[in-house]
């Protein structure tokens, strides 16, 4: 394997009263799009200041690019965008930019050359010299983003970047992502929205109560937990599906959204068994798929079992 | 270091770009102009003659020559020179009460003859005797018209008096000599052109300012601060460079802005000064200033020694003061919060604020010089003294010793509280908190 672009080794660190992140290890390689899933207060933030020496670890340490230099002294070929969004609001978005830019080491020129085509890209051209206060919320969170792309980094941390955002703007970041991680940078991004990483991530890790539960490539870890998943629809009386669904001989385990539901299958059962004893019951069955595991499946089977039922983790 | 470059440009621009330093800066110095100059301006429009009745119920010449004496003083200078008083001499023996009665009616009526009385004198036996006499007029306010009467009605009373008792005109004319206390400055030896007064003034204005700018501009770091920490920009900002790195940048960033606003206050206050002194000496005033009734505002005199150890004490009482405001800054997460916590940091410059009064009677006593040590209260005790009587090389520089020790101790503290406080959101930090924070590595 390639050297990594960030190798996180036995990193802990506690506050007062609690432990944030627990010896915690992570590779990520070069290239492609990296997912920090997990539970609210699971240690992700944490762990991102941490790549970015924002906070020092109290054990362990922290190898950007496979060398010496910490965050701050890397900061030049990493982007970051922080959980909790800020700017200055008196600031006209140009010079704003443009001191970010300058923070990470560009010159003032180049910043504001730089700064004027990401927002062109992002549709804000006509916005340069507002405050940042006239903008949306959606708006400032582009600029943001501009603001962690903009001296075109080698690494991208993200954390959380398409909460708060509408399904128009969600995609448009989603695509500068992936156009980010095509042009061959790295990309760690934290989330605690499964259908993103799952059409995203190349590779996860899921990371619990400061501990890593998982990780791997997404291929990889859908492949351990095999194929043995059905996904449903009911269009009426879905209460009514409770009988079969208990049934411990035919299924292990239900995730159950109210009109749909993903089962996983117990150890040899067929799943057209489960089809006629979901037949019988009447649920205006509109959907029965056989499936990979869903990452939202295995992050609440993991996180979950966890959480609830710690004898769990030796079934899986 | 180009990085603490940009923040100290973001931290200038920003400032200086706000309506509120504009109207700081252009405002105040309008507004101290008018605070000195419209009681000028009142003053002098009030100009025209008072015409005023004596009733004479003295016996002797007195009558006359109280009259004569009042109707002989002016004001104004050339083409505008005209008689302070316009004077008529009613003999009221007997009917006094009378005839004032019927003065006092047409005073202050708004309709009434041009020429109707302002006041009315009471010129008595016993005004004559014991040296009470009384006005009644509608200028009774002006102080300008009363020090006048009693500047002209004084001596010649006594003049009566002495006459009475049959002194000799020489003796009488020894002892209306009047007293004049000309008090000047002496410093290092040397006698300066600097009255007692205008010294005062001098001191006053130093404490009043240093004061004003040491909380203004500590109180904008520790703005700053809060703004950044509530923003959560401060994140990307200590992604990319140190805590100290950006609080360096913002305190100079401040302090220049707080410099630029202080030059630019110091330069109209000169121009305005100035226009006022030679305006001052232009008028009629001068004539009035020399009698010694109204002395006028004098401007005070400024070595370029005291504008020097101003600055020197500006820049490091800001220093030690924002390091402190920035460290509060970082322990609060609110404005409201922050005006609580400031208190004790603020109450230290009052106290030095305070203490300056009362060292001024006595600026070079032993507990003046223990003040000019101490880190929180120097940056207003010795720009204070200095302004009263340059002190001694050597004792500045003991000061400014003593400043910079200070200051680093204070920045070193300051900068352990802020690197872990921008961080921290949620209760304010309690002391055991607080020391663990500056423990930490």
């Amino acid at each position: 394997m390639a050297s990594s672009v960030i190798s996180v080794q036995g990193v802990t660190k506690r506050y007062a009263g609690h432990t944030a992140v627990s010896a915690l290890s992570l590779e990520v390689p070069a290239g492609g799009i990296f997912g920090l899933l997990g539970p609210n207060g699971a240690g992700k933030t944490t762990t991102i200041r941490m790549l970015l020496s924002i906070i020092t670890p109290d054990e362990g340490r922290v190898v950007l690019f496979g060398g010496a230099g910490s965050g701050r002294e890397l900061s030049a070929r990493i982007g970051y965008l922080p959980e909790e969004r800020g700017l200055y609001p008196k600031m006209r978005v140009l010079d704003q930019l443009a001191f970010l830019g300058e923070a990470k080491g560009m010159s003032r020129w180049d910043a504001r050359k730089r700064a004027k085509v990401w927002l062109e890209r992002l549709g804000l051209e006509d916005w340069t010299t507002r405050k940042v206060s006239d903008l949306s919320k959606g708006m400032q969170q582009k600029v943001q983003f501009a603001g962690a792309l903009q001296h075109d980094p080698e690494l991208v941390v993200l954390d959380e970047p398409f909460s708060g955002l509408d399904p128009v703007n969600s995609q448009v970041m989603r695509d500068v992502v992936v156009d980010v991680a095509r042009s061959g940078r790295t990309v760690l991004f934290s989330t605690h929205i499964m259908e993103h990483a799952e059409k995203m991530c190349s590779r996860i890790a899921i990371i619990a109560r400061g501990e890593k539960v998982l990780d791997g490539n997404l291929a990889e870890v859908k492949g351990q937990f095999g194929k043995s998943h059905v996904a449903l629809t009911f269009t009426r009386n879905a209460g009514a599906a409770a009988g079969p669904l208990a049934d411990r001989a035919l299924v292990a385990r239900v995730d159950d959204y109210g009109a749909s539901a993903e089962v996983q299958l117990a150890a040899g059962a067929d799943p057209e068994a489960l089809l006629k004893a979901l037949l019988a019951v009447d649920v205006g069955l509109s959907r029965f798929e056989v499936v990979e595991p869903s990452l939202q499946s295995i992050f609440i089977a993991r996180v979950g079992a966890d959480a609830a039922h710690p004898t769990a983790r030796q079934e899986a | 270091m180009n990085k603490v470059f940009a923040v100290i440009r973001r931290e200038f621009i920003e400032r200086v770009r706000t309506k509120s330093f504009l109207i700081g800066t252009f405002l105040v110095p309008l507004l101290v102009g008018a605070f000195g100059y419209l009681p000028q301006l009142l003053a002098r429009r009030d100009t025209g003659s008072k015409t005023i009745v004596v009733l004479d119920a003295a016996s002797g010449p007195i009558g006359q020559v109280v009259t004569s004496r009042l109707g002989a003083d002016s004001i104004g200078e050339g083409e505008g020179r005209k008689p302070r008083f316009l004077v008529v001499r009613l003999p009221a023996e007997g009917r006094l009460e009378q005839l004032r009665d019927s003065v006092v009616a047409t005073i202050g009526l708004q309709e009434g003859p041009a020429d109707a009385a302002d006041g009315v004198l009471l010129l008595t036996e016993e005004a004559v005797e014991g040296g009470r006499i009384s006005y009644l007029g509608d200028n009774a306010g002006s102080f300008r018209d009363m020090g006048a009467l009693e500047r002209l009605i004084g001596p010649a009373l006594r003049e009566e008096r002495l006459q009475r008792k049959q002194a000799d005109a020489a003796i009488i004319a020894a002892a209306n000599v009047r007293l004049d206390l000309n008090s000047t400055k002496v410093t290092n030896g040397k006698a300066t052109g600097q009255s007692g007064e205008q010294t005062f003034w001098l001191a006053y204005i130093v404490n009043l300012l240093m004061y004003m700018v040491l909380l203004l501009y500590g109180i904008q770091v520790m703005s700053a601060v809060i703004e950044e920490k509530s923003n959560r920009i401060v994140e990307v900002l200590v992604s990319s460079m140190s805590p100290f790195q950006l609080l360096m940048g913002k305190v100079i960033g401040v302090g220049a802005s707080g410099l630029v606003q202080l030059g630019i206050w110091g330069v109209t206050g000169f121009y305005i000064t100035a226009t006022l002194a030679s305006g001052g000496t232009g008028s009629g005033e001068a004539g009035v200033a020399a009698d010694g009734t109204a002395a006028s505002f004098s401007v005070p005199v400024i070595s370029p020694e005291l504008v020097a150890v101003i600055l020197v004490f500006f820049l490091l009482g800001f220093f030690l003061y924002a390091g402190l405001y920035a460290a509060i800054g970082a322990m609060c997460n609110t404005q409201q919060e922050a005006q609580q916590a400031n208190t004790p940091v603020t109450m230290c410059i009052g106290i030095a604020m305070v203490a300056v009064f009362a060292l001024m009677n006595d600026p070079s006593s032993s507990l003046a010089k223990v003040f000019s040590l101490i880190p929180l209260f120097a940056p207003i005790v010795v720009p204070v003294r200095y302004a009263i009587s340059p002190l001694p090389l050597a004792e500045v520089l003991l000061s400014v010793a003593a400043m910079v020790v200070g200051i680093v101790g204070v920045v070193w503290i300051a900068a352990r509280i802020y690197r872990v406080g921008i961080l921290s959101y949620g209760k304010k930090p309690s002391m055991k908190e607080l020391w663990r924070w500056m423990r930490t590595a």
